[in-house]
């Protein structure tokens, strides 16, 4: 009763203020099971939901009626029929409000479906059916209902054509964001209607498409356009370049990258003169930064992110840049020819600010440059160093005592790393990502420092560590409770005791384990019981996990979305039973799976068939599946990757 | 061929180009019609070349014609009482002989029919367009000014068959089609003929452009400018018979049908070209110009561009102010003033799949897009055909009673399906009709379980096709998952937030 008192002195909007500071979703569940009033102001006010499973919908959307974002892109078996059940059953409040819609993968999906949906939402800013690969001009026109759409992401829908791409252009008018990256069948016809009538698009992704320079032209009469682009657009030349030196007067971000007829004279003529320019991406499309190049990055003082990867640089370019881009919070150099440590120092000793540097293969940096990032970038975020192997130990030394703020380190194949480094790394708390594959230096020891002093660590990567054991799991579990993503393939010395370590890690959404032949379905069980929000299991070649350890799976883990059994011994019986069971899968490899019959896996599908959306099996099971499991797949929007 | 034509003359729905042309044929059908013997037909073929020499007389008035002399009009109307006056005496000729037609062998009532209507052919020919040349010419010499007088003599590149002036040809697109139709019964080598020509005519016409020369760019002076009345412009044919009458658009057909006649046509000088030496010397560039005033075509525009063929004239002139009188017949709404264009639109009518929210269709989907881009709010209309339908309807149905059949799949599809096919299949019954599934989603929630939060249907779920198909480790398996489900019940439903 005295809880009762105290509650009430607490009144509505006060809890809402209290509710708002809960940032993490843990958090917010445990305010939910205070008492009934507390979960009532969380419905309330709750402004996002992300639906898991279908059976959940139509209970969720009448709590949370007061959603501005709706996430299907995880939930199994949406299509035209649960689509028309949403929509008639219940009240419809919750369409109301609803600003965005994310369908990304919602491959079961029709256009009537889609339409409804999108007809049921007045207020509609933003739609996601990315990867929605069925995907077609029936589907486009559906969107096009939305006509106040601001922001549409429909990347890889691979139907859509230029026709799709007219109806959303005339029916969505306001568009500000669109993205139509890999959507092949859209041409330079579509775009030029897309830019005569969508007058404010601001972000233009249009990656990968076959275009040519004549659609730079449409998209030059863009005059609000912020951001473009247009990544292995391999039709593009430098006359496309030059419609967009006339145009665009707002560029802020271009993104060249992978555009082979490109030349970097073109790109420097576009450039020049735009001192707004706040990005550049120029990721392996032309061989050398070429002086005219970094002689016009001399003017663009507001640059913030500049990515130039398999570019050959000088230092003389590093230093320009470096001196003059004061603003950049992001250099990316992977796979850059010629970047040395003078190169580096150079660069970084003008860019106080940089939070992001990706050195990945710029093998020829030792620890003096990394002894000079650390002094010169304070507030160093992000910092890859993949198979930099001339790093060692010294260059963690000072990154741990000077870079404080790091939040991911990419370490993977830096045959330098040893446990000392991981000792020096402590300071470093606020970790949230640590890529150690290949570094085989690494031990149990090493894993002990992190567990001690990474506590946010969300993400680690121990891919091909051989010298971590049962032990480092289990100091690492201990001490890493946030930890989301965990990799351990290959890592030959866990036996099942480690994986009874990784089973007390809660918050475990994604284990990768391949290779780990001294596992068995104990072990295996375990994790299934315990990681309740296990979705990405990757089990390939652990040959003893077996029957046992698949039948735990396929009782307990029931948020897996995507499971690798590829090379494992599991039987007709469990293969069935796992894959009809797993309500939420969605994503299943099945390579050589010995013990299982071609009858087994066939039933295995059918009892998957309308939520499974991606299968992976060995090519010559294409002749030996009947084609009407084949069919019946490939029409709920189910793809299959033959291996 | 032969179809087309006859549809250009049959289609009530043209204008009255076409009208008249009807009530001419009426005309000229009746006169055929009577298929009487003309015993003295060969006298009317002696009469033919002076009623010619009559009229080369009349051609050359013509010309003067355009100055409006009363006394030539007067000339002109004694010409029409006399060509009247031979129609008259013909027909009162095939009356009388109706009788004696019986008795005749087949040979001869044919040659006899032929001179009859090769005889009122070129009569009528010669009425009608002296006739025409009364009025029409008026206009045109009020308009016309006094170059296109001199201009007369000089239009070397088409050879007029020597009863008709130029002027005085407003008729003859009737006289043409109304031979050809009069001739099909019985003269079917030149139907043929004709028939040839047009295909080689629209080939032509399909390559020629009559804005060819949009770029050329010939000092003034440098050529020779020509302009042709816009009753040569119409008609068809340029190269008459002198015998029957019949037009041809080139002098190498007439020379061809020429043969016909008698074989003094059919030596190499007769069927050669006519005037091959006159080609060696040097030509002045000839170019066009359009007999409307204020086209652009015209001589007297001020950015005058010439036409370059006569070609050219024929098409621009019937294009730009001409009435488009021939429709498709495929789909009714697209008229064309030339023939030829009709054609190439027949060819791709009906193909066109290019369709705007608005009804209209392209054949060209840049076409579409340009007129996409030019209207407000329409967009592209995507057809209705079903082809891909997103849930395989009928695949699914089909799959689903095969595996029936089948005793193996049957049950685990029964299952595995158990709220999917029943939905999918209300979905579909339903996609049709949004409506009905809106009206209807009990079916759906029975199947689909959407309510529960509880796993409840884990219990049912992999039960009867092992019973069904398997026998051994199935039950016991099953057995096994049963004692699981309790445990999977129990997640509640926040968890299921991330």
């Amino acid at each position: 009763m005295f809880s009762e008192s105290v509650l009430r002195l607490l009144t509505e909007d006060l809890l809402v203020r209290v509710l708002e500071k809960l940032g993490s979703d843990a958090d917010r569940k445990s305010w939910r099971l205070v008492c009934k009033e507390f979960l009532r102001i969380e419905s309330l006010t709750r402004r996002k939901v992300r639906i898991l499973r279908i059976e959940f919908l139509l209970g969720l959307l009448q709590t949370y009626c007061n959603i501005e974002t709706l996430d299907l892109s995880v939930c199994p078996r949406i299509d035209d029929g649960a689509v028309s059940v949403m929509l008639s059953h219940g009240s419809l409040n919750w369409t109301k409000g609803l600003r965005r819609l994310v369908l990304c993968r919602a491959t079961g999906l029709g256009y009537r479906g889609l339409g409804q949906l999108i007809r049921a939402c007045p207020l509609l800013e933003a739609v996601d059916v990315s990867h929605c690969w069925v995907f077609g001009d029936r589907e486009a026109a559906a969107l096009s209902y939305a006509t106040r759409l601001k922001e549409l992401k429909m990347d890889k829908c691979l139907g859509v054509t230029d026709v799709g791409l007219a109806s959303i252009a005339v029916g969505c008018s306001n568009l500000k964001s669109l993205s139509l990256k890999w959507c092949f069948e859209i041409s330079n016809l579509g775009i030029d209607l897309l830019c005569k009538k969508c007058l404010d698009l601001e972000i233009l992704d249009i990656s990968y498409l076959k275009l040519t320079s004549e659609s730079l032209k449409s998209i030059a009469s863009l005059s609000k356009l912020e951001m473009l682009v247009m990544v292995g657009c391999s039709f593009v030349d430098d006359v496309g370049l030059r419609f967009l030196e006339k145009g665009c007067p707002h560029l802020k971000a271009i993104d060249v990258s992978r555009c082979d007829f490109v030349s970097s004279s073109a790109l420097t003529s576009l450039v020049s003169g735009r001192s707004s320019l706040l990005q550049i991406d120029a990721r392996y499309c032309f061989l050398e930064l070429s002086f005219p190049l970094v002689e016009c990055l001399k003017n663009l003082q507001n640059l913030t992110v500049i990515r130039i990867d398999a570019v050959q640089v000088s230092d003389l370019a590093l230093q320009i840049i470096g001196t003059s881009c004061k603003s950049l919070l992001e250099i990316g150099l992977s796979k850059c020819i010629g970047v040395t440590n003078m190169g580096i120092m150079q660069l970084v000793s003008g860019c106080g600010k940089l939070k992001i540097l990706n050195l990945t293969c710029c093998r020829f940096i030792t620890d003096v440059a990394i002894s000079a990032i650390a002094e010169s970038c304070p507030h160093l975020i992000c910092l890859m160093l993949e198979s930099c192997d001339m790093v060692t130990e010294k260059s963690f030394y000072d990154l741990g005592s000077r870079c404080l703020l790091l939040e991911e380190l990419d370490l993977t194949e830096c045959s330098g790393i040893n446990d000392r480094a991981l000792k020096y790394l402590s300071r470093c708390s606020g970790l949230l990502t640590l890529k150690l594959g290949l570094c085989t230096n690494i031990s149990d020891v090493g894993l002990a420092y992190i567990g001690c002093n990474f506590p946010k660590l969300a993400e680690i990567d121990l891919y091909r560590c051989v010298c971590i054991g049962d032990d480092g799991l289990a100091a690492l579990a201990s001490g890493c409770k946030e930890l989301i993503k965990l990799n351990v393939s290959y890592c030959n010395r866990i036996t099942d005791r480690g994986m009874e370590y990784i089973s007390y890690l809660g918050e475990l959404s994604e284990l990768e384990m391949r290779g780990l032949v001294n596992i068995t379905g104990m072990g295996i069980s375990k994790v299934a019981v315990n990681c309740r929000r296990l979705a990405d299991l990757d089990l390939k070649h652990c040959e003893k996990i077996g029957d046992p350890g698949c039948w735990a799976i396929a009782f307990y883990a029931h948020n897996l979305r995507q499971i690798n059994l590829s090379y494992c011994a599991v039987s007709d019986v469990v293969l069935y039973l796992l894959m009809g069971k797993l309500k939420r899968l969605q994503e299943v490899k099945l390579v050589n799976v010995s013990e299982a019959t071609v009858r087994g896996l066939e039933l295995g599908l059918r009892a998957s068939c309308g939520r499974i959306k991606k299968v992976k099996l060995q090519t010559s099971l294409s002749l030996l599946l009947s084609s009407e499991i084949l069919d019946m797949l490939h029409l709920r929007g189910c793809k299959i990757r033959w291996d | 061929m032969q179809h087309s034509n006859q549809q250009r003359c049959e289609d009530p729905s043209m204008s009255d180009y076409g009208i008249r042309m009807e009530t001419l044929f009426k005309e000229c059908n009746q006169a055929c019609g009577t298929k009487s013997l003309l015993p003295c037909g060969s006298n009317d073929g002696i009469k033919i070349p002076n009623q010619e020499n009559c009229q080369m007389g009349d051609t050359s008035q013509t010309g003067k014609l355009q100055d409006w002399d009363p006394s030539i009009m007067l000339e002109n109307l004694s010409f029409l009482e006399d060509k009247i006056h031979q129609i008259r005496g013909l027909l009162h000729l095939i009356a009388n002989k109706k009788g004696q037609q019986l008795g005749q062998p087949d040979e001869i009532i044919t040659q006899e029919k032929q001179l009859i209507t090769a005889n009122l052919t070129s009569i009528i020919v010669q009425l009608i367009s002296t006739a025409g040349s009364l009025l029409p010419s008026v206009k045109l010499a009020a308009s016309n000014t006094s170059p296109s007088v001199g201009q007369h003599g000089q239009i070397p590149g088409i050879t007029f068959p020597s009863g008709l002036g130029p002027s005085s040809s407003s008729i003859q697109p009737q006289h043409d089609i109304r031979d050809k139709i009069s001739d099909q019964s019985n003269q079917i080598d030149l139907t043929n003929m004709c028939e040839m020509e047009q295909n080689h005519m629209e080939e032509h016409e399909l390559k020629d452009e009559e804005d060819g020369d949009e770029g050329e760019n010939l000092p003034p002076g440098s050529f020779e400018i020509l302009q042709l009345e816009k009753e040569e412009i119409l008609a068809p044919h340029t190269h008459f018979c002198t015998i029957c009458g019949k037009g041809f658009k080139r002098d190498a057909n007439l020379r061809m049908h020429m043969r016909g006649h008698g074989d003094e046509y059919k030596t190499p000088e007769a069927l050669a070209k006519p005037n091959k030496e006159s080609e060696s010397e040097p030509k002045l560039i000839k170019r066009y110009s359009c007999p409307y005033p204020g086209c652009k075509r015209n001589k007297d525009h001020k950015k005058f561009q010439p036409l370059k063929t006569i070609l050219c004239v024929k098409n621009h002139y019937k294009r730009t102010h001409c009435d488009k009188s021939y429709i498709c017949s495929r789909c009714h709404t697209k008229k064309f003033s030339v023939m030829a264009d009709l054609k190439t639109h027949e060819k791709h009518c009906g193909k066109d799949k290019w369709l705007c929210s608005c009804g209209t269709t392209f054949s060209r989907k840049d076409k579409l897009f340009g007129h996409i881009a030019l209207f407000q709010g329409h967009t592209p209309a995507i057809p209705l055909d079903e082809s891909k339908a997103p849930v395989g309807q009928a695949d699914m149905e089909i799959t689903e009673n095969n595996n029936n059949n089948n005793n193996n799949k049957g049950g685990s599809i029964n299952l595995s399906f158990g709220s999917n096919a029943s939905s999918c299949e209300n979905g579909i019954q339903n996609m049709m009709n949004v409506k009905g599934i809106t009206d209807d989603p009990i079916s759906y929630l029975s199947s689909l379980n959407f309510e529960t939060c509880n796993f409840g249907e884990f219990n049912d779920f992999p039960r009867p096709p092992f019973e069904d198909t398997t026998k051994g480790s199935f039950p016991f398996l099953m057995s096994e998952s049963f004692n699981y489900s309790p445990k999977c019940g129990g997640e509640s439903c926040p968890n299921n937030l991330l």
